[in-house]
């Protein structure tokens, strides 16, 4: 494997919907999923100073077609993105799915085939169509929505024998890294409070998060004056997979985010500041995502060895990260395996507040997969607007005080293909 | 006109083999590596020259947790909330089942944790459209 782009390739526009939820979200109740993707393609297209006819192919992303009913999705939203005629397919990778999008976008461009690229990801994890309705959603259930996402798990063995994500993904990882590291019970709660606390600080500081209520206002409205206690409260913080609390996974959204790709030559003289894309790697694996050790997945090691080889750079070279933090253990594993945190120090990292985006660690600063809120094929370029903002000095109140030059976007697309992209400054 | 045969699936066999209290896997014939649960290739090599191998049943289990309920896929509602953990068998391969001889309950599961890994023996666990795999934790 060559490991290597021909050509130098840049995101030149990126656009995000707010996530939430399409029945009740402010900004986002009453739109169609239609409407919804086209406010995130707009943005970036406006963001590029490019329209629809101005690109080459247009790679659609979604995964859970259960809920948004829009397969064939190049050609259902060619005509609200003003992309007819153009080449396009509809794709997933999952919760990678959108970063995967700019990755085959890369590769295309840096391929000499398109000049110019635009990527988009939709998701209704909290809505699905009603009935045979073209516009009227109705809620998913709980149960419902891990039987639909859950078919990108094994469903040969695992699924159909008891597979349960809260388990695999947050109290088995969670307790291997207690065993590995000596850290006990105690502190492991405590650190995972903090890192939560953090999380929805940064989704307060975010108009577009689903969960813009910090943790403090949260415990505050059920009427805890200490937010430690509330944490703790089995009503409203109960164990999911112990030790593993509810307020450290995922919160469910609707949500649409899009991003244009283009020539580094090009993108020099665009509209708005162009990031490049300076490597990215890919890796897959079916269960057991971890052998004895839970805390290390060799399918990211591969991913992020492939990338950093690529964009030549190393982990102390990193300014910004994201993992995926779907579930707030694994993302704090994922850190030390990609080096950005000390192996055994992330959750004392997390307690001191270095992980905050005027931290010497940020991390997630849009919220992450909690705050900020997770619609499995858009989060990946929610997670890349967030990087492109940081690094262009437009993240409002969160920005990192000393916009990152290069920036690292790890994500888990069930389940699970480990995709990393390296950023860097033009 | 002539019954139509019924070509051999590794995931039919899989189960059926499991409603009599057997473990189905593949052995690699090129490299010996087990692939459990059992495919029609083999997950570390890639080589299609695998055959069928019947596992003992018996496993280490390092960590066990729980899940919720209602549990994520219907067939588990009765019996959710389950512990589910996380096992190398004897022959070498990870998996992760539903664990039985120990509450879903953090009391239970911290005394559990604090032992640390323990026997455990595989038992087939029958749901009512399908037999399932499970472990139960040695006295």
């Amino acid at each position: 494997m060559r490991n290597q782009l021909k050509e130098r390739v840049a995101i030149s526009g990126v656009g995000c919907s707010r996530f939430g939820d399409l029945l009740r979200t402010p900004d986002l109740k009453g739109l169609s999923i239609q409407e919804l993707t086209a406010r995130a393609v707009k943005e970036a297209l406006d963001d590029a100073g490019l329209t629809g006819q101005d690109v080459d192919a247009v790679f659609a992303g979604n995964a859970m077609v259960h809920s948004s009913q829009v397969p064939a999705t190049y050609s259902q939203l060619s005509k609200w993105t003003g992309t007819q005629f153009k080449a396009g397919v509809h794709f997933e990778a999952q919760c990678s799915t959108t970063n995967i999008g700019a990755i085959l976008a890369a590769m295309s461009i840096a391929a000499g085939v398109y000049d110019t690229v635009l990527v988009f990801g939709l998701e209704t994890t909290r809505t699905k169509v009603k009935g045979h309705s073209p516009y009227e959603r109705e809620p998913i259930s709980h149960q419902q929505t891990w039987l639909w996402t859950d078919m990108a798990v094994n469903q040969a063995y695992a699924v159909a024998q008891g597979y349960d994500i809260f388990s695999t993904y947050n109290g088995l990882v969670s307790l291997g890294y207690c065993r590995k590291y000596g850290v006990s019970i105690e502190d492991f709660d405590r650190s995972m409070y903090e890192l939560c606390r953090t999380r929805r600080f940064h989704g307060s500081l975010n108009p577009k998060a689903n969960i813009q209520e910090t943790l403090e206002a949260r415990a505050a409205r059920a009427g805890y004056s200490d937010p430690y206690e509330y944490w703790q409260s089995d009503e409203h913080n109960p164990f999911v997979a112990w030790p593993s609390r509810l307020l450290s996974l995922v919160t469910t959204a609707d949500g649409a985010s899009a991003m244009v790709l283009t020539r580094a030559d090009l993108a020099r003289g665009g509209k708005s500041q162009p990031v490049e894309v300076k490597g990215f790697g890919v890796s897959y694996s079916d269960l057991p995502w971890y052998g004895e050790d839970p805390t290390y997945w060799e399918f990211d090691r591969r991913a992020v060895d492939a990338a950093f080889d690529m964009a030549g750079i190393k982990a102390a070279d990193i300014d910004y990260l994201h993992t995926h933090d779907c579930s707030h253990i694994s993302s704090i594993c994922t850190a030390e395996t990609i080096g950005y945190l000390e192996p055994g120090k992330g959750l004392q990292a997390a307690r001191e507040g270095r992980l905050r985006f005027d931290g010497d660690r940020p991390m997630s600063t849009h919220g992450g997969r909690h705050a900020f809120g997770h619609a499995w094929g858009a989060s990946a370029g929610s997670d890349t607007y967030e990087a492109v903002l940081q690094m262009r000095g437009q993240a409002g109140a969160r920005q990192i005080p000393k916009a990152p030059e290069v920036s690292v976007i790890h994500t888990h697309g069930y389940a699970m293909i480990g995709a990393v992209l390296v950023l860097g400054s033009m | 006109m002539n019954a139509v045969q019924e070509q051999p699936s590794v995931i039919r066999s899989y189960y059926e083999k499991l409603a009599q209290g057997k473990l189905l896997a593949v052995t690699c014939k090129s490299c010996g590596t087990h692939t459990f649960a059992p495919t029609g290739c083999c997950e570390r090599c890639g080589s299609w020259e695998v055959e069928p191998v019947e596992l003992s049943g018996e496993a280490t289990l390092l960590y066990a947790t729980h899940n919720l309920s209602p549990a994520c896929h219907p067939r588990f509602e009765k019996i959710a909330p389950y512990v589910y953990g996380h096992l190398r068998l004897k022959e070498g391969p990870i998996v992760q089942a539903i664990i039985l001889g120990v509450e879903p309950k953090p009391a239970a599961l911290r005394e559990l944790f604090e032992r640390g890994p323990v026997p455990a023996v595989a038992e087939t666990l029958q749901m009512d459209d399908l037999p399932v795999l499970a472990f139960r934790i040695r006295a």
